[in-house]
């Protein structure tokens, strides 16, 4: 960190180009009749990878120590996504108690 | 080879387990918390939809022309912040620059979606009722990207004075490293909206 006297830019630029070519696909598949589920898991598997380039690279997380990638990432975030996912499902059952379909 | 004394075992804080400094961590707890805000809208809003029969399809609602637009300056802003956070160590002048440069990317965004809002609200679209379909489609919409915008215009705010206080010297390498952080968070937050609310 101390020796750099002009920082290297070029890993960041190239993200953004990446970035934006990612965008442009999903715009293009957005214009074609795919196959509903295949045009969902193809956007979500481009969305996770946009994600990932913007946390690894621009937020540093590829350089951070794996503890903190862990710790933040795995722990903190995706548990608490898994809960919400899990009550997802208790939410349901409560949608069909009150519509009187609720079998025991 | 070496034995770990109590004083310096991870968990009796001995260490720096992360690696990193205090406001890095706390920024990332804070960022993990904002994240699941957004989470929980975006899983609630998952679950109406796919529990209505009459959600309105996006591309008849939206302008996605004036949506890629917002992405592409959103995404830009982003990567100027990046830039700015890696010459914060060598270059004052030119860090300012790039901080200015995305303040720019944040009030364009801004005023994309002011106008965006303007246009769904004139076309009969409210957070209880709209004339596409599902009632609920305008409760998520407002409150899913009301809250990123608020998220934005913090970020414009915070963007604009650690700008000023690069310009004056009176910030860190650090500083301007959390303020990147947030912003890129904000930019991370908007790759989900766009995705699951604009094209799915």
């Amino acid at each position: 960190m101390s020796e750099t006297k002009t920082a290297n830019l070029g890993i960041y630029w190239r993200t953004w180009v990446v970035l934006l070519v990612l965008t442009a696909i999903m715009f293009f598949l957005d214009t074609l009749a795919m196959p509903r589920g295949l045009f969902v898991v193809v956007m979500l598997l481009a969305m996770m990878t946009k994600a990932t380039l913007i946390g690894g690279i621009f937020m540093h997380l590829a350089k951070e120590s794996m503890d903190l990638v862990v710790t933040v990432v795995v722990c903190a975030l995706g548990f608490g996504v898994l809960l919400y996912g899990l009550s997802v499902v208790d939410a349901h059952r409560i949608y069909e108690m009150a519509q009187g379909i609720f079998v025991r | 080879m070496t034995t770990t004394t109590y004083a310096e075992s991870r968990w009796m804080g001995g260490t720096c387990p992360f690696a990193a400094g205090w406001k890095k961590v706390m920024m990332w707890v804070f960022i993990v918390g904002d994240a699941l805000l957004f989470a929980g809208f975006l899983t609630g809003y998952g679950y109406a939809r796919s529990m209505s029969s009459d959600w309105p399809v996006a591309g008849e609602v939206f302008n996605l022309g004036l949506i890629g637009l917002m992405t592409f300056v959103l995404i830009s802003s982003s990567a100027t912040m990046a830039a700015a956070v890696a010459t914060a160590s060598s270059d004052r002048a030119k860090t300012a620059r790039f901080v200015w440069m995305t303040v720019i990317g944040g009030l364009v965004f801004l005023g994309l979606q002011a106008y965006e809002w303007t246009h769904l609200i004139g076309a009969g679209g409210r957070p209880w009722e709209n004339p596409w379909g599902a009632a609920l489609f305008g409760s998520y919409f407002f409150v899913i990207t009301g809250f990123h915008g608020t998220h934005v215009l913090i970020g414009v705010l915070v963007n604009a004075a650690t700008a000023i206080r690069t310009s004056k010297g009176i910030t860190t390498p650090e500083n301007v490293e959390m303020a990147g952080l947030y912003w890129h968070f904000v930019d991370l937050v908007w790759v989900f909206i766009f995705t699951l609310f604009y094209l799915i």
